[in-house]
C-alpha cells in the first residue's frame, strides 16, 4: 500500500542501524519512535553525560520529544494508553537516582511490551491483534539495538518471533473479503520467545550496577563481556544537513580553477566532509566538520539534546563526543559560519586561537577525539578551508561601502553605524566591525554579551564576528540568544543607551541586513541539478587526489580517501531521484572499494587497474547522476 | 495492514468551520464529510485532517469535517450510509466498495509522474538469489494479505512464471511465507537474513538505512497497479462533487503542494480513470475477494 509507504517515507526510517566498516556521512532518517520509547532512549542518552541534566531527563518523560508526531509526552501517553503506572520512576528521577532510574524506565518499557502483547493475545479480531503486535514491537525497537550487539543469535529468534507473531494474528481481509483467521497456538508460542527473553533480561528486578547506560541485556552486562553497542542518538536529534542548502563560493572554482587541478585541496575538501577523521561517537554517528558547518556555512538545524540548547548549537566540549575534553560546563555556542575564514582570524568564538591549523587539530582530536592528523591532513584541510570566500553582495563595494543598490533605508542605517557614540567611548559600530576589513577588528572585545563564571571573571571578552552573510545565520551572538538583527540592534541599544529613535533601529537594522545579503544565498537545485548530482560531483572530485596519491604509494591517505569517498558514495546514492540509475552508483562506489582493497592488499598494480575503472565509469554516468 | 489506532480515536470527528456563507451551497446548509484512513500515528492524522479540512472548506466554500475510520470497511460502511460522502482508499478496497455500494472513483494519487506503481520482489545482493526460481523453499516476507504490492501483484509474478500455481498455493512453494505487518517490516526482515526475500512497494527499498539500501536488489517487477484513490458515494450532489474534485486538483499547483503532505503525502492528484483499475478487479476476482 503506497500511503503506508510514503507515511513512512516521510518521517523517512531505518530502525535499527547496522554498523561496519566504514561509515557514511549520509545519516539515516529515523522512523517516529513511540513517546514512551523515546523517553527512555533519551534517558539512557542523557543518563551517560556529565554533570546528568537531570531537569532534562525529567522533561524527556513530560514532554513530547522535540519533532515527536505524538502532541503528548511520555506520561500523558501512558495516562493514555497503559495501566502500567510510572510512579517509581518519577520517584527515581525526583530523587536523581541514576541506577533507579535506568531500573524503573527499562522495566516500564518491558512491562509496556508485555502489556501490548497481552492485548495481541486477547484480541477478538486481526487488526486490533496487529494494531498490538505493531506497538510491542515498536516498543521493543527502544531494547533492539542492545540485543543485536550483545546477542545476535537471540536478535535473529526474536526478530523471526516478530514475523511469526504478525503472521499468526490472520487478517481482516478487506472489506469482508480475503479473511484469514489467528492461529493461536502459533501467536503464543512466538510471543514466548519475546517474554522469556524480557524476563531475563529486561524484567530483572536487580540490575546490576551501570557504568554507562544501554539496552545492553542484563545478561551480557552480568557475563562481563566488553560489548560495543554502535554510537547513536536520542530521539529529536536532527544533524541532517540545513534546507535551503547554504552556497558554497570557494576562490579557486569562481576564478575558473578545477579543483582537480588542485589535488591537497581536494583533499581537505574530502577531509572536510569525513567522519572518518574523528573518533567515536562521531565517527559512527557519520559525524563530519561540514555536519556542522554545511557548505562552509552553518547548519542552523543542528540540534543534540543535551549537547544543543537550540537548533544550530552544539557544546563541543561536553560529555559526550570526548569525555576526557568534557569542561564540565554547559556551555553550547551558536555554530559559526567559515566562510572567508583566511579573513577572519584568530579563531574560536574568544579567538583563544591564533593559528588555524591549531583550532582545527583541537577540533579533530580534542573536541571529537580523534586520532592525531598528519601534517598532511592539517595541510590540505587547511588548503581547503582558505579557500572559503564571503557570498557575493551586489549592494556592498569590496571595501565595504552601501552600493546605489542598497535600500534608502539601509543607506540612512549606515550614517549611524558609523555615527560615534558616547556610551560606546565614542566609537562607532564601525569601529569594531570595519567596513573596509571585512566588517571585523580580528580583536577580542568585552561587550557585556557573556554572563561571567565566577565573580570577578574577567572571561566575556569574544572576537568580533564578521557582518558578512549574516543575513542567512540566525541567531545571533555567541550563544544564539538574538533571534534576529532586529534583535541585536535593540540589544546594543538597550545595553548601552544609544538612544536611537524607533525609526533609527529600522534603519540600522536595514543596513545590518543589507551588508549580510547576498545575491544568491543557497544552492538553488532542480529536478535535474539534485543535490545528489551535487554529491556525486565533490565525491568524484575528493577521488581525483588518488591519481596524485597512487604513484607516491600513500597507502594511509589513500585508504583514508576510499573508506570516506566509497561508503559516501553508496549511501548518498539512496537520496538519487533517478532511482533506476541507482545501481551504477553502487558499482562505481565498489570499484573504489576495489581500489582501497588492493592498496590494503599491497597490490598496487590492481589499484592502478581499478582507479582506470573508476575513472571511465564515473565519466560514462555522470549525466545519469541525479 | 495493521494500523495503529488509539483506543479513543476511533471516528473521531475534527470539523473545519471556515466557509463563505454567500455560496448557494452553505446556505443549504450542507457539510462534506471525508472518511480517513488511519497510518500508523493517528495523533499525527488528526492535526493533518484539520489543516487539510479547514483549506478545503475554503475553497469548496462548505464546511468540511474529517473522520478517522478503524480501517477500509468503516470507511465504505460510512459511505453507504452517508456518514462520509468522500473517502480516501486503497486500489483493492475500491474495486469491492465499487462492486458493493457503486462507489465512485473520483481522484488518483500521482507518484513520481504516475498514478501507478509495481510491487517488487527484493533480495540481498550477496544472497546469490538472481531469479523468482532461485527462491523455491527458501523464505519470503511479505507485507500483508490485502496489500496490492506487498503481496497480491508480487505473488502473480511466482504464478505469472509458473512457480506457484495460484493464489493460495504459496506455501507449496515456498519455505515460509511471513506478512510482516508492512513494507518496512517485510524489508527490515530481508536485509537482516531473517528471510530470503521480501515482496514489497517498488519504492520500499527506501525505507531501508542508506547502508541496508546498497545490499539490496530486486529480481522481479509487477505490471503497474493504479495507485491509491479519492472516492465518493454514490448520489453525491455532482455540483459540490466537482467542486471537491476541482479543489483537490488544485493542489497540484506549486503554491499549494506543502498541503499533499496533510494528504499521505502524494506528488499530486489526478482525475480518475476507473478503466485503470481493470486489473485490480481483475486481481481481486483471481484471489477469490470479488465475484
Amino acid at each position: 500500500m503506497i500511503q503506508k509507504f510514503l507515511g513512512a517515507f516521510i518521517a523517512a526510517l531505518a530502525s535499527a542501524l547496522v554498523l561496519s566498516g566504514p561509515v557514511a556521512a549520509t545519516p539515516a532518517k529515523e522512523a517516529p519512535w513511540l513517546p514512551e520509547a523515546a523517553a527512555y532512549r533519551l534517558t539512557l542518552f542523557l543518563g551517560n553525560l556529565e554533570p546528568l541534566p537531570w531537569d532534562d531527563v525529567g522533561t524527556a518523560w513530560a514532554e513530547p520529544y522535540r519533532g515527536s508526531e505524538f502532541s503528548v509526552g511520555a506520561l500523558a501517553w501512558l495516562d493514555r494508553e497503559s495501566d502500567i503506572g510510572p510512579g517509581s520512576l518519577l520517584d527515581a528521577i525526583t530523587r536523581e537516582d541514576r541506577q533507579a532510574v535506568f531500573a524503573e524506565g527499562t522495566r516500564l518499557i518491558a512491562l509496556r511490551i508485555e502489556e501490548e502483547l497481552d492485548q495481541a493475545i486477547a484480541a477478538e479480531d486481526p487488526t486490533h491483534a496487529q494494531q498490538a503486535v505493531w506497538t510491542a514491537r515498536e516498543l521493543y525497537r527502544a531494547f533492539a539495538d542492545g540485543i543485536a550487539a550483545a546477542d545476535p543469535d537471540a536478535s535473529r529468534r526474536i526478530g523471526l518471533a516478530w514475523l511469526e507473531l504478525n503472521s499468526s494474528t490472520g487478517s481482516a481481509g478487506v472489506l469482508g473479503a480475503g479473511a484469514t483467521p489467528a492461529n493461536r497456538e502459533t501467536t503464543e508460542a512466538a510471543r514466548e520467545v519475546i517474554s522469556g527473553y524480557l524476563a531475563e533480561n529486561y524484567l530483572v528486578d536487580d540490575f546490576a550496577p551501570r557504568r554507562t547506560l544501554s539496552a545492553l541485556p542484563e545478561t551480557a552486562v552480568l557475563s562481563g563481556r566488553t560489548i560495543e553497542v554502535p554510537p547513536s542518538l536520542p530521539p529529536g536529534s536532527d544533524i541532517f544537513d540545513q534546507d535551503p542548502l547554504p552556497r558554497l563560493v570557494l576562490n579557486f572554482e569562481e576564478q575558473g580553477i578545477d579543483e582537480t587541478d588542485l589535488p591537497l585541496v581536494a583533499y581537505g575538501d574530502m577531509l572536510f566532509d569525513s567522519a572518518q577523521i574523528f573518533g567515536n561517537p562521531a565517527q559512527g554517528l557519520g559525524v563530519a566538520c561540514s555536519t556542522c558547518h554545511n557548505r562552509s556555512d552553518v547548519n542552523q538545524r543542528l540540534f543534540i539534546p543535551g549537547a544543543s540548547h537550540q537548533p544550530g548549537a552544539i557544546d563541543v566540549d561536553g560529555a559526550f563526543f570526548n569525555p576526557i575534553f568534557n569542561d564540565r560546563r554547559d556551555d553550547p555556542i551558536d555554530i559559526p559560519s567559515l566562510r572567508g575564514l583566511r579573513f577572519t582570524g584568530p579563531y574560536g568564538r574568544d579567538g583563544r586561537f591564533a593559528s588555524l591549523r591549531d583550532f582545527t587539530r583541537n577540533v579533530i582530536v580534542n573536541e571529537f577525539g580523534g586520532d592525531e592528523p598528519t601534517p598532511f591532513m592539517l595541510d590540505a584541510l587547511l588548503a581547503y578551508m582558505l579557500e572559503f570566500d564571503f557570498l557575493p553582495n551586489s549592494m556592498l563595494t569590496p571595501d565595504g561601502q552601501l552600493t546605489e543598490a542598497a535600500p534608502e533605508a539601509a543607506q540612512r542605517g549606515e550614517a549611524i553605524f558609523n555615527t560615534p557614540f558616547a556610551a560606546l567611548g565614542d566609537r562607532s559600530c564601525a569601529s569594531c566591525h570595519v567596513p573596509d576589513a571585512n566588517f571585523l577588528d580580528r580583536q577580542a572585545h568585552d561587550i557585556g554579551s557573556v554572563a561571567p563564571g565566577y565573580e570577578g571573571a574577567r572571561a566575556g571578552a569574544l572576537d568580533t564576528p564578521t557582518l558578512l552573510g549574516t543575513a542567512y545565520t540566525a541567531p545571533y551572538f555567541h550563544d544564539g540568544s538574538l533571534p534576529t538583527l532586529a534583535a541585536v540592534v535593540d540589544w546594543f541599544d538597550e545595553t548601552k543607551s544609544l538612544g536611537l529613535t524607533e525609526e533609527d533601529r529600522a534603519d540600522l537594522t536595514a543596513y545590518l541586513e543589507t551588508v549580510g545579503a547576498a545575491d544568491e544565498p543557497y544552492e538553488a537545485f532542480d529536478t535535474e541539478n539534485t543535490a545528489f548530482r551535487l554529491a556525486f560531483a565533490e565525491l568524484t572530485t575528493f577521488a581525483s587526489t588518488i591519481g596524485t596519491l597512487l604513484p607516491r604509494r600513500d597507502a594511509e591517505h589513500i585508504l583514508l580517501l576510499t573508506d570516506t569517498v566509497a561508503a559516501d558514495l553508496s549511501a548518498d546514492a539512496s537520496t538519487m531521484s533517478n532511482l533506476p540509475a541507482r545501481p551504477e552508483v553502487y558499482a562505481l562506489a565498489e570499484r573504489l572499494a576495489a581500489v582501497g582493497a588492493a592498496v590494503r592488499a599491497d597490490d598496487w598494480k590492481a589499484a592502478e587497474a581499478s582507479w582506470t575503472a573508476f575513472k571511465s565509469e564515473a565519466d560514462a554516468i555522470e549525466e545519469r547522476a541525479f | 495492514m495493521p494500523v495503529h489506532l488509539t483506543r479513543r480515536t476511533i471516528l473521531t470527528l475534527v470539523g473545519a468551520g471556515a466557509v463563505s456563507l454567500a455560496t448557494p451551497l452553505a446556505a443549504q446548509d450542507v457539510t462534506l464529510r471525508l472518511a480517513f484512513i488511519p497510518q500508523e500515528n493517528p495523533d499525527k492524522l488528526l492535526g493533518d485532517i484539520e489543516a487539510i479540512t479547514g483549506w478545503l472548506a475554503e475553497e469548496i466554500g462548505v464546511p468540511v469535517e474529517g473522520f478517522v475510520t478503524i480501517d477500509h470497511a468503516a470507511a465504505v460502511e460510512a459511505l453507504r450510509n452517508g456518514d462520509a460522502d468522500i473517502s480516501f482508499m486503497g486500489a483493492l478496497p475500491f474495486v469491492l466498495a465499487e462492486a458493493e455500494i457503486g462507489a465512485v472513483p473520483l481522484l488518483s494519487e500521482v507518484y513520481r509522474d504516475a498514478p501507478s506503481y509495481t510491487g517488487r520482489i527484493f533480495v540481498r545482493r550477496d544472497s546469490g538469489i538472481g531469479a523468482l526460481a532461485d527462491l523455491r523453499g527458501r523464505d519470503i516476507a511479505f507485507a500483508d494479505p490485502i496489500s496490492e504490492s506487498g503481496y497480491l501483484y508480487p505473488l502473480a509474478e511466482f504464478v505469472e512464471a509458473g512457480l506457484v500455481e495460484g493464489p493460495g498455493a504459496a506455501e507449496e512453494f515456498f519455505g515460509r511465507v511471513f506478512f510482516a505487518g508492512g513494507y518496512q517490516q517485510a524489508m527490515q526482515a530481508m536485509a537482516e537474513g531473517l528471510v530470503d526475500a521480501a515482496g514489497a512497494s517498488q519504492y520500499a527499498d527506501l525505507l531501508l538505512t542508506p547502508q541496508q539500501q546498497a545490499e539490496v536488489t530486486w529480481i522481479a517487477e509487477s505490471a503497474p497497479i493504479p495507485s491509491h484513490l479519492v472516492i465518493a458515494r454514490p448520489g453525491l450532489d455532482t455540483d459540490l462533487q466537482a467542486r471537491f474534485v476541482d479543489a483537490m486538483l488544485r493542489l497540484n499547483a506549486p503554491e499549494n503542494r506543502e498541503k499533499l503532505r496533510y494528504l499521505y503525502g502524494p506528488d499530486g492528484y489526478v482525475r480518475a480513470d476507473s478503466a485503470a483499475y481493470d486489473g485490480v478487479r481483475d486481481m481481486a476476482r483471481q484471489y477469490g475477494l470479488l465475484r
